[in-house]
């Protein structure tokens, strides 16, 4: 899921930046693990070490697409909690230092989701987001266990062509196992519970008297984890794209369903969109069903290279582009106009799309699966192997899910980790209409013993609220005020819409008569497009 | 006791003391008589060291304020001309620094300010600041400040300039007091009837010189005058800068 | 040292009893940093508040979707006389362009020597540049071309400066208000107590006193030193006070008057205060007036003022980080901002300084001697 505020990007880097999740390519190949991914995040790890300004806790370091100076750190915790003495690693903490530390006994710790994204790597979205927090409180950033530079699980392969790979061939049992066998960790460590002990350490070793939580996507689960095992560390908590502690990951299959379905309701309410593609459905599932008879495989140039490639379009590729297309709102506006195109035959737009998602790199696959296999893959419930029989998405979520878990065996956390939290702290239920992956009711699900707890539906949010409303000052004012009593949501409300593209170029409506001739005029284009 | 000698002091293109020698004694009351631009100030500031002479000496109690100005001056008490008042301090106060400056400890000075505020009936205004004072006022807080330190030698310059009657007497008073202990008052006046009734000896200046020395009386003579105006203006040869 | 101690002592009290004095010195300390500080609160709440930016957009109707942009970052229609200032026009034939990926034109007319418009000109001109890349980057996609491809470079920027060093702008200002009040505070004394001292004609009677001219010079710099010194305290308390209250974290930076600070100023300030006040009582003395004399200093000063100005705003050659004042003033600048003090330049700033006061205490004692000084003869 995108936790990146993708809304107001301004430059073409930021729009390559908004990076969906791990490629496309790599989505399709774990299939199951693609099919789970919640938060997705472009960013280069750079952590650089500069003058050491005294022996404490942290250093001086830059974080990637910020220019100013942080400082960062890290704590040595024991692998296995139960073997203190056995194999340590690393867990690395960055702080972005209040503005005016008016309260320096507490931080704002922001988790990041994935599972598998770092929260360093992700600073620069952060620091945007939390700006006003930032004025008087640190925010603190930990990469969890296995993701970033704590002990990363990644399982890459960097040899793959993510244009003409076939991912349906793909063999996931055996690159499972291959990643395993390749990685020196005990994997069963790497599971949320002990990754909040990690973040407890890690607010102990820097002398946080209280935290206040912000946790996206499935940094949401590691939120309530938190809550349940540290309630009297946390001051307020903010739940965003929420994970309910009773629900598995699996489920996601159906909520991209919703989404896809949330998608063709507002195109049909539009009478832009609706006019321009009134068999947008049928365009989807026309496409959909050619796919899944075969691949279709074309000659292109590169997206980026513009050197002649071969481009192997599958169903697993054209779901998961559209899939990823969805947690943008921008890229959301172009999905009506690359479906009604690849119907046309012309994948340039879907190309476009998956090119977007395709070279980023950023989730840690192994620790994503040490974290699905151990706490979501045996809470498979009949609704979702149902839902997984009607639905291509679900189905092969599902069935990659299994795959992948076989391949990388953590033992089940037992029942009690699927309990809801019951918990008094002041809580912020962030969700967001339109969201592919973590639907309003998952907030609802989440709130249930959540007894001084709010839950608003932002109308016009995708995945992450926080990145593209308001809500990012409702964040503020909580932790501002330590209480939800003058928290409405009222701003969430405001209409941040964006116009469908109705061709490769236009959101506005088009003219009325449009012959596609090719009159060439040296009279003024106006008078032109009147003629015309 | 002060004793000049053959002080010669050219100021610009004036020749301001010219070969000039007298001397005060202790128990006597001098008055330095003399027409405005006389030189009188000159000397008087040469007594100080505040001017250099171009030659001559200038002796207090026999220490050459040449050689050890610090030293002479220990041995002076000026009454100057204007006072020199610090309007933002009260006479108290006043006389209590300077009293400090000549030497004293501070305990000492508190002592002596006290004691020379009640000589001079200064209660009433020696807690208030001096500004506003009348000049009867100024007159009296500058004299304490020049006595207070018990100097062997009190020098005063015009000293009685703009006094009312009062306030004249009351400083004859106790220049005649601090004659009788055997203090040494040398002041410069261009006022003869202050001069008549006070001095033992008068020295007449004109020009930088010494013109005549003696009791009031013996000028009188020595001119073959009656009255010491006449006299004066006999031994200076004009009644210019004179007042009666 | 019993003389001095007393002539500093009557100089202090006259000059705390002195209200022109204590004004012209303590009114500064105290005043300019709170004017300062309120102006900043002001200008930081100009600048900080976002607030929704309300222009004339003409032809709204021809491009919802840029309109609802705008919105969408604060920029709205309005059409009141302040939003008539700036006027948005979207041309008519906007949509018919963009659907051929022609340029679509709009029309943005305000006056940009208005400097209250200026700001909100580039905020509106940004957003418009924001929607415009961002739908040049869809374009490129729907083409089936990575927009990243538009950005051949990715600048990294690592910039060395500290949350302290951010705020170093305002705090430069800040010292630079400090080293003007060591200047400030004392002048009035300094004039009073040796231009009206002579005008009072207490100069000679001190003079006459059995004290030496070196100690009336030492009593009268250590009085003006003391009453320098005492308005850069003053000056360090109320900035200690008054600039937390500015909400600097707005615009993204800390002021703070750390202990440290103060300790520095106060340590840097002495032989700063010491050259003020015998540089002052040097030119008070050559004054016959009091109104000479503080004509004279008002000239005189511009010159450790303009060091220190062209040292805060850096505007300056190298060379000044040698000199007095500046020297000093450029020390406390890289102190507050984190960096190493440049303990060589401190030191042979600050002993330049003293040298000058040193020297100015020699002239003024010489000078004391001199009649023509004493009675303006």
């Amino acid at each position: 899921m995108i936790n990146r505020k993708f809304v107001n990007s301004t430059s073409t880097a930021q729009l390559r930046a908004t990076g969906l999740c791990q490629s496309v390519t790599r989505v399709s190949r774990w299939v199951a693990v693609a099919a789970a991914i919640l938060v997705a995040n472009y960013s280069s790890a750079e952590t650089t070490d500069t003058l050491v300004a005294e022996p404490a806790k942290t250093t001086t370091c830059y974080l990637d697409g910020l220019d100013e100076q942080f400082q960062c750190g890290k704590i040595t915790v024991p692998e296995n909690p139960k073997q203190v003495d056995g194999k340590q690693i690393d867990i690395h903490f960055a702080i972005l230092p209040a503005i005016k530390n008016t309260h320096p006994d507490e931080a704002l710790l922001a988790i990041s989701g994935g599972p598998g994204q770092s929260a360093i790597e992700n600073a620069a979205g952060f620091n945007r987001m939390l700006t006003k927090v930032r004025q008087q409180r640190d925010i603190l950033l930990i990469d969890q266990r296995g993701t970033g530079q704590s002990n990363l699980l990644s399982c890459d392969d960097e040899n793959m062509s993510v244009l003409s790979i076939n991912d349906s061939e793909l063999d996931t049992v055996a690159m499972t196992e291959a990643c395993l066998a390749s990685i020196d960790a005990d994997v069963t460590q790497y599971g949320s519970n002990n990754a909040v002990k990690d973040f407890e350490a890690v607010r102990q070793f820097l002398g946080y008297q209280k935290l206040h939580l912000y946790g996206i996507s499935y940094g949401s689960r590691m939120a309530q984890l938190y809550m349940r095992r540290y309630p009297e560390a946390l001051a307020t908590v903010t739940l965003d794209g929420v994970v309910p502690m009773q629900q598995s990951l699996v489920a996601i299959g159906s909520s991209i369903e919703r989404g896809l379905n949330v998608l063709w309701r507002d195109c049909q309410s539009n009478s832009e969109c609706q006019q321009h593609f009134p068999d947008l459905v049928n365009n989807y599932n026309t496409v959909d069903q050619l796919l899944a008879t075969a691949p279709i495989s074309q000659q292109v140039r590169d997206p980026r290279t513009n050197e002649l490639a071969e481009f192997m379009l599958t169903r697993g590729k054209f779901t998961g582009a559209i899939r990823m297309a969805m947690y943008m709102p921008n890229i959301r506006a172009l999905i009506p106009h690359a479906i009604h195109q690849a119907a046309q035959g012309n994948y340039q737009p879907i190309l476009g799309i998956y090119t977007l998602t395709a070279d980023s790199t950023d989730i840690a696959l192994g620790m994503h699966s040490s974290v699905v296999c151990g706490e979501d893959i045996h809470r498979i419930t009949e609704q979702m192997r149902k839902d997984a029989k009607e639905s291509y998405i679900a189905g092969s979520m599902l069935d990659g899910l299994v795959k992948t878990c076989e391949g990388w065996p953590i033992p089940p956390e037992d029942d009690s980790f699927g309990q809801p939290i019951d918990s008094d702290i002041p809580t912020l239920l962030l969700s967001g209409e339109l969201d592919p992956a973590t639907p309003p009711n998952w907030g609802a699900m989440a709130q249930e013993k959540l007894t001084k707890s709010k839950h608003f539906i932002a109308p016009y949010a995708t995945h992450g609220v926080a990145y593209q409303s308001c809500g990012n000052d409702l964040i503020a004012q909580l932790v501002d005020q330590g209480s939800l009593k003058d928290i409405n949501g009222d701003c969430l409300q405001k209409d941040v819409r964006r116009s469908f593209y109705l061709n490769a170029n236009t959101v506005e409506a088009l003219p009325t008569v449009n012959t596609p001739n090719a009159i060439q005029t040296t009279a003024p284009a106006n008078t032109a497009a009147d003629k015309e | 006791m002060i004793t000049v000698a053959n002080l010669t002091k050219k100021i610009g293109d004036v020749q301001a003391l010219d070969n000039l020698s007298f001397s005060a004694e202790n128990g006597q009351i001098t008055g330095l008589l003399g027409p405005n631009g006389a030189g009188k100030t000159t000397c008087l500031r040469t007594l100080f060291g505040l001017l250099k002479p171009d030659s001559g000496t200038a002796m207090v109690d026999n220490i050459d304020v040449a050689i050890d100005p610090i030293g002479a001056k220990k041995q002076l008490g000026l009454f100057p001309d204007p006072f020199g008042l610090y309007e933002r301090l009260t006479p108290r106060e006043y006389i209590c620094f300077f009293a400090e400056l000549s030497g004293m400890s501070r305990k000492q000075a508190k002592e002596a300010t006290a004691n020379v505020i009640a000589q001079l009936k200064l209660e009433d205004i020696s807690d208030r600041r001096c500004k506003g004072f009348s000049q009867g006022q100024r007159m009296k807080t500058a004299l304490a400040q020049a006595i207070v330190h018990q100097p062997s030698n009190i020098i005063l310059d015009e000293p009685t300039r703009g006094l009312d009657v009062m306030s004249t007497r009351l400083l004859r008073d106790i220049l005649l007091q601090l004659k009788a202990q055997g203090h040494c008052v040398l002041f410069s006046s261009h006022v003869m009837q202050e001069v008549a009734a006070l001095c033992d000896r008068v020295i007449v200046m004109a020009n930088g010189k010494v013109v005549a020395i003696g009791s009031p009386d013996e000028l009188c003579q020595q001119t073959g005058k009656d009255s010491l105006e006449d006299a004066f203006i006999e031994l200076i040869g004009t009644d210019e800068g004179i007042a009666a | 040292m019993k003389m001095i101690f007393t002539m500093v002592r009557k100089e202090l009290i006259d000059a705390a009893r002195d209200k022109r004095s204590v004004m012209a010195g303590l009114y500064y300390a105290i005043g300019t940093p709170l004017i300062m500080c309120g102006l900043f609160m002001v200008l930081i709440g100009q600048l900080s508040s976002p607030e929704d930016l309300n222009i004339h957009i003409k032809n709204a109707n021809n491009a919802p979707d840029l309109v609802r942009y705008l919105s969408n970052n604060g920029i709205n229609h309005a059409d009141d006389e302040q939003a008539n200032k700036i006027t948005l026009t979207i041309s008519d034939d906007y949509a018919a362009n963009m659907a051929k990926a022609k340029q679509a034109e709009v029309l943005l007319v305000a006056d940009n020597s208005d400097e209250k418009l200026q700001k909100s000109i580039n905020r509106l001109e940004r957003q418009l540049q924001a929607y415009s890349s961002e739908m040049g980057s869809i374009r490129l996609i729907a083409r089936g071309i990575n927009p990243s491809i538009t950005q051949p470079i990715k600048i990294n920027v690592q910039d060395k400066a500290t949350a302290d060093s951010k705020g170093g702008m305002i705090l430069g200002l800040a010292i630079f208000t400090m080293m003007y009040s060591v200047f400030i505070s004392g002048m009035n004394l300094a004039i009073d107590t040796s231009a009206g001292e002579r005008e009072r004609n207490s100069l000679a009677l001190l003079l006459s006193h059995p004290m030496s001219t070196r100690q009336l010079v030492l009593g009268k710099i250590i009085a003006v030193t003391c009453f320098a010194l005492l308005g850069l305290v003053l000056i360090l308390l109320v900035s200690k006070v008054a600039y937390p209250f500015v909400p600097w974290q707005q615009i993204g930076f800390t002021v703070n008057i750390s202990q440290d600070f103060m300790g520095l100023m106060l340590l840097v300030g002495i032989p700063v205060a010491l050259m003020a006040a015998t540089l002052q009582l040097y030119v008070s003395f050559m004054a016959k007036t009091f109104k000479e004399a503080q004509s004279y200093l008002t000239m005189v000063l511009f010159v450790p003022l303009a060091l220190s100005m062209a040292a805060s705003y850096n505007i300056a050659p190298d060379v000044l980080q040698w000199l007095p004042v500046s020297g000093q003033q450029q020390a406390l600048m890289d102190f507050i901002k984190g960096r190493d003090i440049p303990m060589m330049q401190l030191i042979v700033s600050s002993v330049a300084t003293l040298i000058i006061a040193v020297a100015l205490a020699v002239g003024l004692e010489k000078s004391l001697k001199s009649e023509k000084v004493v009675f303006g003869l």
